[in-house]
């Protein structure tokens, strides 16, 4: 284990630098960074709405009246092969009305919601390479089934870095966990700064939340006490070095980040300090809680944020799909509504994107008589604000929503839709690694342009 | 713009170690010509032009390959396929045309005028294409590979020739100071006895010394003094708990499956004591080798050497498995190739497992060679436990050893617990049969939930399976039966098959067993019908003309000594890997350690008693301009603790530290069942007051205890050669606020108070003890500073929550010393 030396790092950020142009210079220990992207972008951050187990799109924002006129029937010439034995198609049984300006229709599953349909961009043809939990999970976060590759957060902090240095960039907030854990949210052979800050927030306050974060037998100015002491002590050992080590004097710098984020991130996850108003509008639950977490954290300048539903698989609706949906529906469609308001009222939509899916669909057809099965072939996930076209849709699947036909959007072409939104140029964010360079996209990727605003 | 990518012509590249680049392209083709491209034209690419023009073709025709963009475009021996709105130049056009006898394709049947039609539409349009690739696809080039230094023998070199002979004490610095003389290097000075002593109780042992051995070894005149402590560090039992935690770390160590499951494996910590074991008793390591990968096949002197071959074989056995995987097939063929890539990584140096798919891009390793060693594993039975039930599809037996392996005998099962168990698996059998009567009774009649009652069939059977499963671990007696896991033979052969794609419904051209060709020039692949041929295999590994085996270790022991590899990339020693630094000392050391019967004591001995070692990590400006990298070794690099290390040397400077190895392991306490769901398994619950050494901490994965995480771990799913350093807030407020650091920090204050008389003396003990050193005038000086600004904060606190003793400012300032950067770092 060798500690880089100054000039060590460097070159290293020389050699780093063919593949990624200005992007990237780990720096995070520094104060704020701002770094050029690639062109101009039209989100700084990114809060990401994850419905783990994964949700059926035509319960929501994607009608499929197909599924009630061949309701308990296989038609033929239609191929609705799945995973496990299913049935006939399974109707989803929620009203459309048209909403907004745009006339997006809504399902009565999100009244909510439904405000804020011109702020809306669904994507009905997302499709994905596999029908298990774990290896979707993978994909949707970090691109592959490979392990050990950066997770898109990772990316992103590692391109744009941080505009807090009082807070991690990535933070992932989820009541529980998710089926796979951290390699979700790691950053891999990225700087280890980039990686997701996983934060369990079923319960509300800070300190039960970040491990850590308080100090149980010393009061703040003691620690400052003893801090400055530590200080003096490794400022001592830097001198015997007689050399500049830019690696002690960063982790000198974490000391400080990491005591001074006691208070900024005991402040931050505080959501007791909202007014009242604010937390009736978003409601109750863990994942209101998320919601509002996520509208303070952005406002704060984290760079990504994903709140996952539940812990688990929620989501993951093998039987009784009809019978579970609208209670899932209730838990997101307030606190969904109340976030979009809230940016939107601060100014924050216009450079905040919001993402809203699962890893996967789920199967027109039934499982268990009255379930849905997972569906990797087409799916609906949706974005709103910054830089996003509202009130519209993109691509279609077929007439039961099982699989994506028309603008067929694979997770490679989301993510580099995403990147770009930010201003990256998903081909020129690189990092070069055992050999070759890695992108979140592998060698794939389009960006879908019809929907940038 | 969409790109659809169907995913049977993705070309199943194994990720991590491929060399794409990505292909650019001026103007990007309109959705709706994609669209044309996916309906009308890649279809029939794929069903009349593939099989000759593909990279998965056996044999590529005419240099053509059609399955991507550019090589359509690039085309083949007779020009350009395809030039976007050139019908003229197109020569894919004429020849589907047919209009060329000779270039007729596809060559028995013309297609279909409104195909043809289709394709010259297709072209005028400007060929839109959205298939990625770099074109046709270069086969490997391995005339070059072949040609690789790290896949010819090691050969004696000749000593170096240094200049400065008095310099030189052994051999390894006549390697180092003649490369430094070459580049007008200066070598470092000799370290003084306090920095090496921590140096060497560091790296030999993993713990810190005492303040009374630092002080006798300042103070011992014997010129012996330095080889007689490498000598004692290397007897100690300390010395295979630091090791061996190193060989833990390419052997993917693991209490648990991991991935979505995550079930318990309550009895890996038996192959962790075997891999301590040892390495303290100096096993040699082609023994190490061969007994990881056949100990089974080999003969014991008596039971308790039988259950230590058995135990060996746990290496294979403990890898990270989709318990929950719904195919049967899928399962064991990914439990080979996971077994394929630990193996090849952690004993070789070698990425073998990017075979599974397709040929090795860049070491001359064909995809025959890789089902070749695959079916010596196919025909290998994996014992791994477990119980089956929700969430696990895959259990098996485990090994029952002949004896215990350890000196404390495990648990017994006291007759009322016997009673107990007994009746409730009476019960549950009971429930299990009258849920599986309730579950036909539904199916005939269509009542009730029948998927509900199957459910619960399985949670009642995995019960049944789990008290089972319990009683089997003791005998009639009530003593404990120890068990193990690991593999042995199945006894029958089954022929293996390539897969095509490294798909298991494609299977390919028959394959007899054998070991890549490598490293294994005489290859010949064998079909006998009785064993499955791992004895065999270990012995490839382990032979005299295998060019890696030896280099990979050598390499390794160096890597652990100095902090970085001769060769950089520890776990890949193929093309894409690093050259190494210094080649001939690389073969030197290599050649010697088979010579010396591959005793890493020996080694070790060997490297720490050269001047190289011993040097300083001082900065010297002129040497830094011109190697900042410190290639060449112009001094010993400034390294961090691992995680067990900071662990372990709290747990050691506060006097916490419990030296006795714990039988079995926290994870072995708590049982079968999924980590994620049993509170009892969670490490943060286990680990309290846990203060054995950190090598004996529950290793669950996807859960590592946060003390180890923190700290850079090695990821326990993965072959890991080389463990990251990386510096993170969390680690920060990790040692400000852990109630593990901060009951350290009091346990220091406590032993400081009692074991020296006045203030002055108890500062001078705690920097002994957190720093190996008197503390110097400024720091005694930061130190009263401290307490004097302490107590006058605790006097302005009313309501203070501080304890308002002295015990809390010395506990204060010791956890300053335990936190800060020197006590983590090595000189």
């Amino acid at each position: 284990m060798i500690e880089p030396n100054p000039i060590n790092r460097r070159a290293a950020l020389a050699s780093l630098g063919a593949g990624m142009g200005t992007l990237g210079l780990f720096n995070s220990l520094q104060a704020a960074t701002d770094m050029a992207p690639h062109f101009a972008p039209r989100a700084k951050r990114v809060i990401h709405l994850f419905m783990n187990g994964g949700p059926f799109g035509p319960d929501f924002l994607d009608p499929k009246p197909a599924l009630k006129k061949y309701e308990g029937q296989r038609p033929e010439g239609t191929d609705l092969r799945t995973e496990r034995p299913t049935g006939g198609l399974l109707n989803a049984p929620y009203k459309y009305t048209r909403h907004g300006q745009s006339g997006l229709p809504v399902s009565s599953l999100l009244p909510h919601t439904a405000k804020f349909a011109d702020e809306l961009c669904v994507l009905r043809s997302v499709h994905t390479d596999n029908p298990n939990h774990g290896p979707a999970l993978l994909l949707m976060n970090n691109g592959t089934m490979t392990p050990k590759v950066p997770s898109m957060g990772a990316w992103m902090s590692y391109g744009l870095g941080t505009e807090n240095s009082n807070l991690p960039p990535y933070i992932v907030l989820c009541p529980g966990r998710p089926v796979r854990f951290s390699i979700l949210w790691n950053s891999a052979f990225l700087p280890s700064q980039h990686q997701g800050v996983y934060i369990n927030h079923s319960k509300i306050a800070p300190k039960e939340m970040i491990p850590w974060l308080r100090n149980t037998k010393l009061d703040p100015t003691v620690q400052r006490r003893q801090l400055d002491l530590m200080q003096a002590l490794n400022r001592e050992h830097l001198a015997q070095q007689n050399t500049p080590d830019l690696a002690l004097e960063g982790r000198i710098e974490a000391m400080e980040t990491a005591y001074r984020m006691q208070f900024a991130a005991t402040d931050a996850f505080d959501i007791t300090k909202e007014p009242t108003k604010v937390r009736e509008a978003y409601g109750k639950g863990h994942f209101a809680n998320g919601c509002l977490l996520a509208r303070r954290l952005s406002e704060r300048g984290v760079r990504f944020i994903q709140v996952y539903y539940g812990n688990g698989q929620p989501w993951d609706t093998h039987s009784n799909h009809n019978k579970t949906t609208p209670n899932l529906a209730k838990n997101i469609d307030q606190p969904m509504a109340a976030l979009l308001g809230d940016l939107k009222s601060r100014g924050l939509l216009e450079d905040t994107l919001i993402v809203w899916g699962g890893e996967f669909g789920r199967t027109p057809v039934s499982e268990n008589g009255n379930g849905r099965d997972h569906n990797p072939h087409g799916f609906m996930m949706w974005l709103a604000g910054g830089g996003v076209k509202g009130g519209t849709t993109y691509g279609e699947s077929d007439a039961f929503g099982f699989k994506a036909e028309q603008n067929r959007m694979h997770i490679h072409d989301l993510h580099a839709t995403l990147l770009h939104l930010l201003g990256i140029d998903h081909e020129r964010l690189t990092y070069r690694h055992a050999g070759r360079d890695f992108r979140l996209t592998d060698v794939h990727g389009y960006v879908a342009k019809e929907i940038l605003a | 713009m969409i790109k659809h990518l169907n995913q049977s012509f993705i070309l199943l590249f194994c990720g991590c170690f491929v060399l794409f680049t990505a292909v650019g392209f001026s103007a990007e083709p309109s959705a709706e010509g994609l669209a044309f491209f996916e309906k009308k034209i890649r279809p029939v690419l794929v069903e009349h032009c593939y099989k000759c023009h593909s990279a998965d073709s056996e044999k590529i025709r005419g240099e053509l390959l059609v399955d991507t963009r550019d090589g359509l475009l690039k085309g083949g021996e007779s020009g350009h396929a395809v030039v976007p709105k050139n019908l003229e130049a197109s020569i894919l056009i004429e020849a589907i045309g047919h209009e060329d006898e000779d270039l007729a394709m596809p060559p028995k049947k013309k297609l279909p005028a409104s195909v043809i039609a289709d394709f010259e539409k297709w072209i005028m349009m400007g060929a839109p294409d959205p298939r990625d690739g770099t074109g046709p696809i270069e086969k490997p080039n391995w005339d070059k590979a072949r040609d690789h230094w790290a896949f010819k023998a090691p050969q004696k070199p000749a000593l170096p020739e240094v200049k400065q002979t008095e310099w030189a004490r052994t051999d390894v610095d006549r390697f180092i100071f003649s490369k430094l003389e070459e580049q007008s290097l200066k070598p470092a000075k000799y370290a003084d006895r306090r920095t090496l002593i921590r140096r060497l109780f560091f790296d030999l042992n993993g713990v810190p010394p005492t303040p009374g051995e630092v002080e006798d070894f300042v103070a011992d005149k014997n010129p012996q003094a330095y080889s007689k402590l490498v000598d004692r560090l290397l007897a100690s039992e300390s010395f295979g708990e630091r090791w061996g935690r190193h060989w833990l770390d390419v052997a993917r160590y693991a209490e648990s499956s991991g991935k979505e499951t995550n079930l318990a494996y309550p009895h890996a910590w038996r192959y962790r004591d075997y891999v301590i074991d040892s390495f303290n008793s100096d096993k040699p390591y082609n023994q190490f080798i061969r007994e990881q990968l056949a100990g089974d096949l080999m003969p014991a002197r008596d039971n308790p050497h039988r259950a230590e071959l058995m135990t060996a074989t746990g290496f294979l056995a403990l890898g990270p498995k989709s318990h929950n995987e719904r195919s049967r097939m899928q399962f064991a063929v990914d439990m080979v190739d996971e077994q394929i890539e630990t193996l090849s990584r952690s004993m070789l140096g070698l990425t073998i497992a990017c075979a599974r798919c397709h040929d090795h891009k860049f070491d001359p390793i064909p995809q025959n060679e890789y089902y070749s060693m695959a079916g010596i594993l196919y025909n290998t039975e994996t014992h791994f436990g477990t119980i089956q039930g929700p969430g696990n599809r895959h259990s098996s037996r485990l090994l029952n050893l002949p004896t215990e392996t350890t000196d404390t005998p495990g648990r017994t099962l006291t007759a009322t617990e016997r009673t107990r168990l007994e009746k409730a698996l009476a019960d549950s059998k009971k429930d299990r049969d009258q849920l599986v009567a309730q579950a036909r009774q539904e199916r005939r009649d269509g009542s009730g939930d029948i998927q509900r009652t199957l459910f619960r069939t399985r949670v009642a059977n995995s019960r049944v399976s789990d008290i089972t499963e319990k009683l089997g671990g003791f005998n009639e007696n009530g003593q404990s039966i120890p068990r193990a896991m690991g593999v042995r033979d199945r006894g029958f052969v089954r022929e293996t098959r390539v897969l095509e794609r490294g798909e298991i419904n494609q299977p390919g051209e028959r394959v007899g067993r054998g070991f890549v060709s490598i490293v294994n020039p005489d290859f010949k692949p064998f079909f006998n019908r009785r064993g499955s041929g791992r004895l065999q295999m270990a012995e490839w590994i382990v032979s005299p003309g295998n060019p890696l085996t030896s280099r990979v270790m050598v390499n390794r022991i160096w890597h652990h000594l100095f902090g970085q590899g001769l060769v950089r990339s520890m776990d890949n020693f193929g093309s894409t890997g690093e050259a190494p630094s210094h080649p001939e000392l690389l073969d030197h050391l290599a050649i010697q350690f088979v010579d010396q019967g591959w005793s890493v004591k020996k080694m070790i001995r060997q490297i720490v008693l050269s001047r190289t070692y011993r040097m300083t990590s001082s900065y010297d400006s002129e040497n830094f301009q011109a190697d900042p990298e410190n290639r060449y070794l112009w001094r010993v690099n400034k390294r961090r603790l691992d995680a067990e290390s900071i662990r372990d040397a709290m747990l050691s400077a506060s006097g916490l530290l419990d030296w006795d190895r714990p039988r079995d392991s926290l994870v072995a306490k708590a049982g079968n069942g999924q980590v994620n769901r049993s509170r009892n398994l969670q490490p943060r619950n286990l680990i309290q007051t846990f203060d054995h050494r950190s090598v004996f901490l529950p290793i669950v994965r996807d859960l590592v205890p946060p003390s180890l995480a923190l700290f850079d771990y090695a990821e326990p799913s993965l072959v890991t050669g080389k463990r990251d350093v990386t510096t993170v807030p969390s680690q920060a407020l990790y040692l400000m606020n852990d109630p593990f650091v901060l009951r350290a920090a009091d346990n220091m204050a406590r032993r400081v108070f009692e074991k020296a008389s006045s203030p002055e003396k108890r500062v001078q003990l705690a920097y002994q003890l957190a720093y190996g050193r008197q503390p110097s005038n400024r720091e005694i000086n930061s130190t009263r500073q401290f307490f004097e600004r302490f107590q006058a904060e605790q006097k302005k606190q009313t309501s203070s929550r501080i304890n308002n003793n002295r015990g809390s400012a010395w506990s204060c300032f010791c956890q300053a010393l335990l936190c800060s950067a020197e006590f983590r770092y090595l000189n």
